[in-house]
């Protein structure tokens, strides 16, 4: 019954596409008529071949899994230009953002150096550390040698709201 | 007692697929006064119609309620049918189960079923207290208006005058013609649009019956269907329109330079003008904006005035206002044209080597800036390379959500038109969504662009971009071969679309006509009356109703243009008898209703009540459209609305609020 | 004046010369700058982690902006910019997680306020502090110089979301280094991205991202690039070595920040703007404006 692609013999998961929708604020995706102006425009195109006008489109049939697990939503540059021309207001860079998020529920393959950033907020509030600096004359400067003001960072309460919105389903 | 009849219709599956119209069919039978009730599949049809006639005369019904789709569909059907059977055609009640339970409520069924029944059980408590009313007969005049002199307006006055109406044609523009003037061919047969257009405008300006107002406007508009009374203003033109010959020998020693409108801008033309070679009429015509003498001071320049030989120019020219009485009127203002600088992004405005559709058709033209040769704006050479970019400003929510219509064709026009006079060299690419060839020979059209060569890309740029030395270049992705292409073109057309006159706001007030979502103005039915605005007697034509190409234009004039003349035929015509009624013991006579009546129709006179003066306010029947602010405003409730009186919606309301049985 | 200011936290960890320029810039325009305490990552590396938890930090900062009883918060960073403004949008659209977050707050003492107006440095300084007040407070015009300006991607998109200036056109940025004296230029790459979120996937096309601009500048001949936000620093600036490489191209492009420029324009010292830190070749243009 139903659609199959034949590349693959993958059916589309109505149920994730459920899933998927109740994680995004606007359903306005579904007006897509496939201009591909997303992807003639998408900063990721020419290097990492993202094409925005695929990933619409294969949510709207039904594939989100398949994307969810996918390499391909993690080469968004977020420039957001496909959010900005799009004709139909279908944003696919929200769309990703959700796909994303999908693919971490699902334990999907995702670059690690996203999750080390949670850590690292959870840990500090910062999503980095404070580095040292070395000019052109190859001195070294940090916050301190610059007279920058000391970071004040979060306390422990803030750990645990993190922590329970992070855990939240 | 009054004996009701009350008929449920199923309107095929649209109200029984959802309604259980037996159940209410029960229901309404058991209402008070209620003699019999009974449901159909299509109550409009001649043996529903006929069930209605046969009870009325059976069973002696004197009111009756018939529960089907929106009263704007067929509620003067019905009310024919009660009249056939002998029973005031205003004893009947239509209840919408439709548009207002059905359609609405398709995923709730057994709430549906109860609303139905609550409508219905309102209608028999309003049914109870209407009363029969007589149609008010009005006589009409002979003379129609006709707003807007492109190719509508003037099919529709050509029509009109030659069935014997007398038409006023007002345009705005120096001349008649519309964007059509502009054009330089036609699609889909290629026929050279001044070649069919400019017949046409002399037989407007020569008609007998036809009185031509260019540089004029409707100022103000009062009456009603058959009897408009309408002010318009007629510009200065600072030149006689009876002395003046055409020759142009002002134009060549105007010395101020300003930008050629109907050239749009691509070239200049001088403070004093004929508005474009095959003006009508052909009369030169000042700018007070740019003529030196008008801005600035009475003694300055004047050369035109002593280069004039028939002594036409006159700076002393002042607005002429007329007032005409009408019986009818047909809008016919047109569309303009998407502004694409509204996208930066496009270049358009930014880069003379981006054009519109509508400046690339002068650029075309024999009579325009380049004489008809297709050269680049910017270096004057003749392209290499040519791209057009479709759906600019249609089809986008940013802007406007409606598809132009003529875009796609346009652009195939366009595109074949170069390849016939440029060859087999230049390279032409056409940048698409879905390419729209929906009319008669269109298609064949597209078939022809294929085989001449023009190349499809099925994808649209996001952004084209002008490097230092102000070549364009652009990325597109096209779904055909799923490659990013980079092109270089050396002239981007953009298909800017069809856009609402934005006139119309304003003309919306005065006409009391109404725009649809897209502002365009709303035509009383999209299927069943597209010629008429809402307001009777008031018609529309062209691409002011919605995008339009010359064909379909040309259709709807005639058409309206024919129920013009099928209203102005007779002499006399009937009026809805939905007027305002005034308690003359109950009115106070303090004007409070006067000046709340937009249609003028309320007057105010002394009369002499035991013997004292006493102002009195009056309902001038003819006018009075039925809209009912004056009953609501009188404080000392002495106006009534016939058919929609107080106490009917109260009974209403009180139905709706009771218990159901 | 007074204005809260919250740094995000690439400001903070590294592009130290934003912060002191904008320190001094602000101290000499006589706008009394309020750190936010405790504030934390705005919640932009974490959107594709978890949407509601971004929005969560991102609301929590709006939260701390609002315990300094100011009415203006000062966000230099682009990135930061655009996810409070978009969680703050969001808030006022999704019920369920306005309650969540609320909720999550007020644990922590905490109270939402969606009043409070978000400044970038190019909007306050163009808007509020006007550029008739930049060319009158400038001491050394900077006449002479030939400069392009990068905006960014994420203060000018999607302007359904209301942004610091026009997606497609935009011009503040330009203006405020007119206003000094200063030429900018057009050119066909301006709101091309600099490439910083795809440092954690994709750091090579990161880099020839910003490596394909620096090169397109270098052949226009400019002075320099003018930047307003610390990722675009940190690509086309930090690792302008790097970026320029991945297209062959050579580097020589003095890379400054607005703030920096101004100060100059202000006749502030070159160490207190941090003019030392810049990793590009900033002597060049620095060398232009002394002559
Ligand atoms: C670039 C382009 C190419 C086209 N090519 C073709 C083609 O090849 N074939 C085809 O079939 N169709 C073509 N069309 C469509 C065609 O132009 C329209 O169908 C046609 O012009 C519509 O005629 P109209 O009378 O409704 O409006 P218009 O031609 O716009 O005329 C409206 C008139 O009303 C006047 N007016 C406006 N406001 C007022 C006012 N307030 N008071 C008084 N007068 C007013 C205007 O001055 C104008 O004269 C093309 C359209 C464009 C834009
Ligand atoms: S720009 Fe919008 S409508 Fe066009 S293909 Fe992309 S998502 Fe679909
Ligand atoms: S936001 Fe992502 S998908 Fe959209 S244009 Fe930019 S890189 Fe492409």
């Amino acid at each position: 019954m139903g659609l199959t692609d034949l590349m693959s013999m993958a059916k589309p998961n109505m149920d994730a596409r459920e899933n998927f929708l109740s994680k995004l604020s606007s359903r306005e995706f579904v007006n897509c008529f496939q201009c591909l102006k997303c992807t003639s425009g998408c900063t990721a195109l020419k290097l990492l071949e993202l094409k925005p006008h695929e990933i619409v489109k294969l949510v709207n049939l039904g594939f989100v899994d398949e994307l969810a697990s996918s390499d391909i939503i993690w080469t968004c540059v977020t420039c957001l230009k496909c959010v900005q021309r799009c004709p139909q207001k279908a944003s696919p860079y929200h769309i990703i953002m959700v796909l994303r998020n999908m693919a971490v529920e699902k334990e999907a393959q995702i670059p690690e150096e996203y999750l080390k950033t949670v850590s690292r907020i959870l840990e500090t509030g910062l999503a980095e550390a404070p580095q040292e600096v070395t000019t052109r004359k190859m001195e070294v400067f940090d916050r301190k040698s610059l007279n920058l003001p000391k970071i004040t960072f979060p306390r422990e309460s803030f750990q645990v709201a993190f922590m329970k919105i992070m855990e939240e389903k | 007692m009054p004996r009701i009849g009350v008929y449920v219709c199923h309107c095929g599956l649209n109200i029984a697929g959802v309604v259980d119209v037996e159940k209410v069919t029960e229901y309404a039978e058991k209402l008070q006064d209620v003699i019999v009730a009974k449901h159909y599949v299509y109550m409009c049809s001649e043996t529903g119609q006929r069930m209605v006639k046969e009870d009325i005369k059976a069973h002696n019904l004197d009111r009756i309620v018939i529960a089907t789709c929106s009263p704007r569909m067929h509620e003067e059907t019905f009310r024919r049918t009660v009249a056939e059977a002998g029973l005031n055609p205003y004893l009947l009640e239509i209840v919408n189960l439709r548009e207002h339970v059905s359609w609405v409520h398709s995923e709730e069924p057994e709430k549906a079923t109860e609303k139905a029944k609550d409508l219905v059980k309102m209608g028999v408590a309003r049914v109870k207290l209407l009363q029969p009313l007589e149609k008010r007969r009005v006589s009409v005049e002979k003379n129609v208006l006709v707003v807007g002199g492109g190719i509508a307006g003037i099919q529709a006055s050509l029509d009109l005058a030659d069935a014997g109406f007398r038409v006023y044609l007002v345009e705005k523009a120096p001349s008649i013609g519309g964007r059509m003037a502009q054009l330089d061919k036609t699609f889909p047969t290629l026929d050279c649009s001044a070649c069919i257009l400019t017949p046409k405008m002399v037989d407007a300006a020569r008609h007998p019956n036809i009185i031509l107002l260019t540089n004029s406007e409707v100022t103000n508009v009062s009456g009603f269907v058959g009897n408009y009374e309408v002010s318009i203003v007629k510009k200065p033109r600072y030149v006689d329109e009876e002395k003046c010959v055409g020759c142009e020998l002002c134009t060549q020693v105007c010395p101020v330079k300003v930008p050629d409108k109907f050239n749009e801008g691509l070239s200049q033309t001088h403070a004093i003008s004929i508005y474009s070679p095959y003006a009508v009429p052909k009369i030169a015509i000042i700018n007070p904006n740019h003529c030196l003498r008008l801005k600035y001071d009475k003694d300055v320049c004047g050369k035109c005035l002593e280069a004039c030989e028939a002594k036409a120019i006159n700076f002393e020219q002042q607005p002429e206002e007329f007032r005409l009485k009408v019986g009818a009127i047909i809008l016919a203002v047109g569309a303009e044209i998407f502004d694409a600088s509204k996208m930066p992004e496009l270049r358009y405005k930014q880069c003379k080597n981006v054009v519109s559709n509508i400046e690339f058709e002068r650029i075309l033209n024999a009579s325009g800036p380049t004489k008809g040769e297709i050269i680049n704006p910017q270096n004057g050479a003749v392209p290499k390379t040519l791209v057009f970019v479709q759906c600019v400003g249609s089809r986008d929510k940013r802007f406007h959500e409606h598809c132009c219509r003529v875009g796609c064709m346009t652009t195939l026009k366009q595109a074949i038109l170069v390849r016939e006079r440029l060859g087999e060299n230049v390279k032409i690419y056409v940048c698409f969504n879905d390419m729209r060839a929906f009319g008669k020979g269109y298609d064949e059209f597209y078939r022809r662009a294929r085989e001449l060569d023009i190349d499809f890309v099925a994808g649209l740029p996001s952004d084209i971009r002008s490097a230092p030395e102000g070549s364009l270049y652009f990325d597109v992705y096209d779904k055909g071969t799923n490659k990013l292409l980079e092109i270089k073109p050396d002239l981007i057309v953009l298909a800017s679309g069809m856009v609402p006159n934005t006139d119309l706001e304003k003309l919306s007030a005065l006409f009391h006509v109404s725009r649809s979502n897209d502002g365009f103005l709303l035509e009383a039915h999209p299927k069943l009356r597209p010629l008429e605005s809402l307001t009777a007697g008031i018609f529309i034509a062209g691409s002011c109703q919605g995008p339009k190409d010359i064909p379909d234009t040309v259709a709807q004039a005639s058409g309206a243009a024919a129920k013009v003349i099928d209203l102005l035929a007779k002499d006399v015509i009937e009026l809805e008898p939905l007027t305002a009624v005034i308690d003359k013991n109950l009115c106070s006579g303090c004007q409070i209703c006067e000046p709340i009546c937009p249609f003028l129709a309320i007057e105010t006179k002394t009369e002499i009540v035991e013997g004292t003066e006493k102002a009195k306010a009056k309902v001038i029947e003819a006018m009075c459209q039925g809209c009912g602010l004056c009953v609501s405003a009188c404080p000392t409730k002495a106006i009534k609305m016939q058919h929609y009186t107080d106490e009917q919606f109260l009974a209403q309301v009180k139905a709706c609020c009771s218990e159901r049985r | 004046m007074k204005l809260a200011v919250f740094w995000g936290c690439r400001i903070l960890t590294s592009q130290y010369a934003y912060e002191m320029s904008v320190r001094e810039v602000f101290k000499k325009l006589n706008v009394e700058l309020v750190d936010l305490s405790e504030a934390n990552c705005c919640g932009d590396p974490i959107k594709s982690v978890k949407d509601s938890a971004a929005n969560y930090l991102a609301n929590r900062v709006l939260a701390i902006a609002n315990a300094t009883g100011l009415d203006g918060l000062l966000v230099p960073c682009n990135r930061c910019h655009f996810t409070i403004s978009e969680a703050k949008d969001v808030m006022s659209k999704d019920k369920n997680l306005n309650k969540k977050i609320e909720s999550l707050l007020k644990e922590e003492g905490l109270a939402y306020n969606s009043h409070i107006k978000i400044w970038h440095v190019i909007d306050f300084l163009h808007n509020f502090v006007g550029l008739d007040s930049i060319k009158k407070t400038a001491q050394k015009p900077l006449n002479g110089l030939r400069l392009a300006t990068h905006v960014g991607c994420q203060i000018i998109r999607y302007s359904d979301l209301g942004r610091v200036d026009d997606a497609e056109n935009p011009r503040k940025l330009d203006e405020l280094v007119e206003a000094l004296g200063a030429k900018t230029v057009d050119y066909a790459e301006k709101l091309d991205c600099c490439g910083a979120a795809l440092m954690y996937g994709h750091p090579n096309s990161a880099l020839s991202l910003a490596g394909a601009k620096i090169k397109a500048l270098q052949n226009l001949g400019v002075d320099g690039l003018v930047i307003s936000c610390p990722d675009c620093g940190l690509m086309f600036d930090f690792r302008q070595k790097d970026a320029a490489a991945t297209v062959g191209a050579k580097t020589s492009l003095p890379v400054i920040y607005y703030t920096q420029l101004l100060g100059l324009a202000l006749n502030i010292e070159m160490e207190k703007l941090g003019l030392h830190l810049n990793q590009s070749p900033v002597e060049q243009l620095l060398m232009k404006i002394s002559t």
